[in-house]
């Protein structure tokens, strides 16, 4: 039985994060690209146009594999984890159809014509292509993550004499106070990236002295985006967030931090250290007294418990993984505040596209965005174990009890397989998108 | 579960004969990318809407028994729908940019 949880949730790990790859870059992007679009509105420049329309050749790239490797997790749901489907499925399969119907329909339609219908519709039409993708990618974010608000802190259910949970209230799974601050961190993390991503095209441009004029734009859109976006990333986004963890969730909060012990006032936040799960504490701790009370509850002094004021079995299963996930993602996050920083003051100076340390900098920092978004949802579920739905439905009581781990482990190096082809696939097609670059319009 | 992998591998088909079509065809080609996206969403679309007919990953895979027959039958759909999708995008595009 362990088995088959562990390679149960060994798959969807894997699947997930390979599939969120795409979604936090497309979500981001298309705020980016009605940015370029309504500016060219404006302004009547056409470099911003170009923009625009390139970077659209990117979101469809991504929006592709995003659709290819999400159907894999739509039947998961039903293959590895037939009893939680079962059992919730009057509920999640409310929020995830209407991700389907509307958000998925509103993006790909509206995609297809803002790339094929410049020309029939007109600039302001096509402007509100571009919209209407941008809102259907946002609205899907928000359809996903009532699904997952829902399993965090579920709300508006009953659950029937035969242990399925079905819906009493359908306007309580919008108005979780769950999904607002996630939905919110969602979203501006997906802007980090997607301002990373543009910004570091306009850098290799700008070192390859190529295109220029664009590299120029898109370094100065990504900073830009970078440092709102990253700060907001931080507060009020994840600070709401932290909040929430610590009123709905406070075993896995102390999990998170690192709190082994409740200490008697003012609790500390930890810098750095290694959970020693046998010693329970901290090796080789830095850590900085009282704070974490006054940013969790605003008072240096409140007591936080610790993990040693919850049954084991209540806790998160996996602490280490837990502790350097939300590590991992607070340090990037800081590191992207500090490099966005610098990089706008440099603009402001007006020494940014001289600047080569910086621009190399910038170039090689895409990926820790990414990393950052994955290491922050590994934080919302390995938080949320050994439960599915928060309090209420067990891991283990969720898995398809028929399916064998053999036939898991199968399946498991089969996609592995299958996404590096894919992978290869993206990796060539982004390449050749951004080695071509904007093409300037003639006239 | 191996059918969740066989979904996976008609649509690496569909973008294989959308591509192998584009680069027979020029007429019909957006070039690797263009064909590439049509290709995955050709195959969806055609596996989605006429596997139900009995050839769709489950009824391939039915009751652990392997079905070699519309296995092959999925993957040429699937290419069937790579290739018209290919073909009916281009005429879309070009009626919208005459």
């Amino acid at each position: 039985m362990e088995d088959m949880i562990f390679y149960d949730r060994l798959q969807f790990a894997f699947t997930i994060t390979f599939h969120y790859i795409f979604p936090q870059l497309t979500m981001g992007l298309s705020l980016i690209i009605v940015y370029y679009k309504w500016r060219y509105l404006k302004n009547n420049i056409e470099k911003y146009n170009d923009a625009a329309k390139f970077f659209m050749k990117i979101f469809a790239i991504n929006f592709t594999m995003g659709v290819v490797t999400g159907i894999p997790m739509e039947f998961q749901f039903g293959t590895n984890w037939a009893k939680f489907s079962e059992l919730t499925g009057g509920i999640i399969g409310q929020t995830l159809a209407m991700e389907g119907m509307f958000s998925f329909f509103l993006e790909s339609s509206f995609l297809a014509l803002f790339i094929f219908g410049e020309k029939l519709m007109g600039q302001k039409l096509h402007f509100l292509t571009g919209f209407l993708v941008f809102l259907g990618s946002w609205a899907s974010g928000w359809f996903i993550l009532a699904t997952n608000a829902w399993m965090q802190h579920p709300v508006g259910y009953e659950i029937l004499d035969n242990g399925k949970f079905v819906l009493e209230n359908f306007s309580a799974l919008f108005t979780n106070p769950w999904l607002l601050p996630a939905f919110l961190h969602n979203q501006m993390a997906s802007v980090v990236t997607s301002s990373f991503v543009v910004a570091s095209i306009g850098a290799f441009y700008i070192l390859r002295n190529k295109k220029t004029e664009y590299g120029r734009l898109f370094l100065k859109t990504g900073v830009v985006f970078g440092l709102i976006s990253s700060v907001l990333v931080a507060f009020p986004t994840g600070d709401w967030n932290a909040k929430n963890v610590a009123k709905h969730q406070p075993g896995t909060f102390a999990a998170m931090e690192g709190i082994f012990i409740t200490e008697k006032a003012g609790a500390e936040i930890v810098l750095i250290g290694q959970p020693n799960m046998v010693s329970k504490k901290l090796d080789n701790k830095i850590a900085v007294p009282n704070i974490l009370s006054f940013l969790t509850y605003q008072k240096w002094h409140e007591q936080i418990p610790g993990m040693d004021q919850f049954e084991e079995d209540e806790l998160p299963d996996n602490i280490p993984a837990l502790y350097y996930s939300y590590h991992i993602m607070v340090g990037l996050g800081t590191i992207f505040i500090g490099v966005m920083a610098l990089a706008l003051f440099f603009l402001w100076r007006k020494k940014l596209y001289n600047m080569k340390p910086l621009l190399w900098t910038i170039m090689f920092l895409v990926p820790f965005p990414y990393i950052a978004n994955i290491t922050g949802w590994y934080t919302a579920e390995l938080g949320r174990q050994p439960y599915l739905v928060y309090g209420l439905l067990r891991t283990s009581d969720g898995i398809s009890p028929t399916v064998s781990s053999g036939n898991t482990l199968f399946t498991l190096l089969g996609f592995v397989a299958l996404y590096m082809l894919l992978g290869l696939l993206f990796l060539v097609l982004v390449g050749k998108t951004i080695n071509e670059g904007p093409e300037p319009q003639t006239h | 579960m191996t059918g969740t992998l066989i979904s996976l591998i008609s649509i690496l088909l569909g973008i294989i004969a959308a591509n192998s079509t584009g680069f027979i065809f020029k007429k019909y080609s957006f070039g690797i990318i263009g064909n590439t996206l049509i290709g995955v969403f050709g195959s969806i679309l055609f596996i989605k809407s006429f596997g139900r007919l009995g050839f769709d990953p489950w009824s391939i895979m039915n009751d652990g028994k392997f079905d070699a027959f519309l296995l092959i039958v999925n993957l040429l759909v699937s290419a069937l729908g790579g290739i018209l999708g290919l073909i009916f995008v281009k005429m879309i595009y070009n009626k919208m940019n005459k």
